[in-house]
């Protein structure tokens, strides 16, 4: 019986060693593929302030638009079809939606629209799909995936007016609505927002300094997997504020740096909230490998982007969804030399990273 | 950015693909309480989950060892870890702990997983005004 009690839900860890300078490294696509970034947060150890080149990059994500009750017919109007979809990238998320309860919207860059819907609305809507990968037992999750770029969904065909009278008359499917394009910003957006109540919103930055903070040293050499962890605890732990200094009589917590470590006399943490674009992360890990060309004191740094937990897509379009977590982020640990550490972690409703 | 010689290159390449091997758990919780201005230290707040993990496993059970690695007080959020092994003990005895000090009072898990980091990027605390 007790066997039982120490089971946990199915976690991933995907460790990636790689160089920067290797033609064949596979991070931009793995940075382009996660769609849905929520948070991004660097960690420059041995610095006190933001450098002018990085607060530049980081002033310039692109800005995002909350579409309050947008009825997601919405997304097949022919003119937004064309002038947002069909030109460029646009990511779409429903906002404040559940995945594991309520139905959820995303609209992909490479014009893909995916719901997330529970057995009733998918039965209501009356629009080919399939029942979710992570049904166990009783399908109560369906996924509806459609290619909008596709000419059996070019406006007025068969299967674009059916999934329109659905969305329309069949199932009200109404969401507050995150909205972001690329490379056109909003004014390609603007027809659709004007229709409704929208705001714009700009990511929140934050900055926090630190001083006399214990690190782990950090080797380009073997990481083993015991070390993978306890380093990404580590991170976790600058991440929000813990204290990695306790004595090995406390009462409350045993947790400590992992050994053997180093103590940096200061260290700065900046992150960055709201619907970001991979392209824009893309742009911060450049400006962070130039930042690492010169020499400094500490020849690391690292950065962990976070994807929206209830995205119905994870990387690359792959299924997602929330069984006890919805984790899917990455952490890249890069180093002077271009070589980099990256860390793909996923929860129990997903598939393997890239 | 500076030509690298390309003879100095050595493709190293590694990919490990590690499934279930985090050796421990990380939860947030809040604790709610029937009276809303009571105010318990970092220390009360651990020693009562231990007498919830006493009751409903024993003392072997209450032997289980967890962290409270950070701790609002005014908030009553407390963020623990666990040996992935204690994960479900005690998780089901949070469940249970029904009442402090003679007031009703629940433990309400807002995250738990496997990797710190998860807990300190959650969107779902994403607020747009």
């Amino acid at each position: 019986m007790s066997v039982d009690l120490d089971q946990t839900p199915r976690s991933l860890l995907v460790c990636d060693r790689s160089s920067f300078l290797d033609e064949k490294n596979r991070i931009s696509s793995q940075v382009e593929q996660l769609h849905f970034n929520y948070k991004v947060s660097v960690l420059l150890p041995e610095c006190s302030s933001a450098p002018s080149h990085l607060d530049s990059v980081l002033n310039s994500f692109s800005s995002f638009y909350l579409i309050r009750k947008l009825p997601i017919y919405e997304l097949l109007d022919k003119h937004f079809l064309e002038t947002a979809v069909y030109q460029g990238s646009v990511y779409g998320l429903s906002y404040r939606t559940r995945i594991d309860e309520d139905n959820c919207v995303a609209l992909m860059p490479n014009g893909r629209l995916c719901l997330s819907l529970d057995k009733d609305s998918f039965q209501v809507l009356g629009v080919e799909g399939k029942s979710s990968r992570f049904n166990h037992r009783t399908n109560s999750r369906y996924v509806v995936s459609v290619d909008l770029t596709d000419s059996s969904m070019a406006p007025g065909g068969r299967g674009y007016m059916r999934l329109l009278t659905g969305l329309r008359s069949r199932l009200h499917l109404k969401s507050d609505f995150l909205l972001s394009h690329h490379p056109g910003g909003g004014a390609s957006l603007q027809p659709l927002l004007s229709r409704y109540d929208w705001s714009e919103h700009r990511p929140e930055i934050s900055t926090h300094a630190m001083t006399h903070l214990s690190c782990p040293t950090l080797l380009t050499s073997d990481l083993q997997s015991r070390d993978t962890h306890s380093f990404l605890e580590w991170l976790g732990a600058v991440d929000g504020d813990i204290s990695c200094v306790n004595s090995s009589s406390s009462f409350l917590s045993s947790f400590v740096c992992p050994e053997p470590k180093t103590t940096l006399s200061r260290a700065l943490r900046v992150s960055i909230c709201g619907l970001l674009l991979p392209q824009d992360v893309h742009r911060l890990i450049q400006e962070i490998r130039s930042y690492l060309e010169q020499p400094r004191l500490e020849s690391w740094v690292s950065l962990t982007v976070h994807g929206f937990a209830d995205s119905p897509v994870s990387w690359g379009g792959r299924e997602h969804g929330v069984l006890r977590g919805g984790e899917n982020f990455y952490t890249l640990l890069m180093f002077h030399d271009h070589t980099y550490h990256l860390h793909l972690a996923t929860g129990a409703h997903d598939s393997c990273p890239p | 950015m500076r030509p690298v010689d390309k003879k100095d290159q050595s493709a190293v390449y590694q990919r490990v693909v590690l499934k279930n091997a985090s050796p421990y758990h990380y939860m947030k919780v809040c604790l709610v309480l029937e009276d809303e201005s009571t105010r318990l230290s970092a220390v009360e707040l651990k020693q009562f989950i231990i007498t919830g993990l006493k009751n409903l496993y024993g003392e072997v059970g209450a032997a289980l060892t967890f962290d409270l690695l950070k701790y609002n007080e005014d908030t009553l959020t407390a963020l623990l870890r666990v040996y992935s092994r204690g994960l479900v003990k005690l998780w089901s005895s949070l469940t249970l702990l029904g009442s402090y000090q003679n007031q009703a009072c629940a433990f309400r898990v807002l995250q738990v997983s496997p990797f710190l980091l998860a807990l300190t990027g959650n969107s779902r605390e994403l607020q747009l005004d």
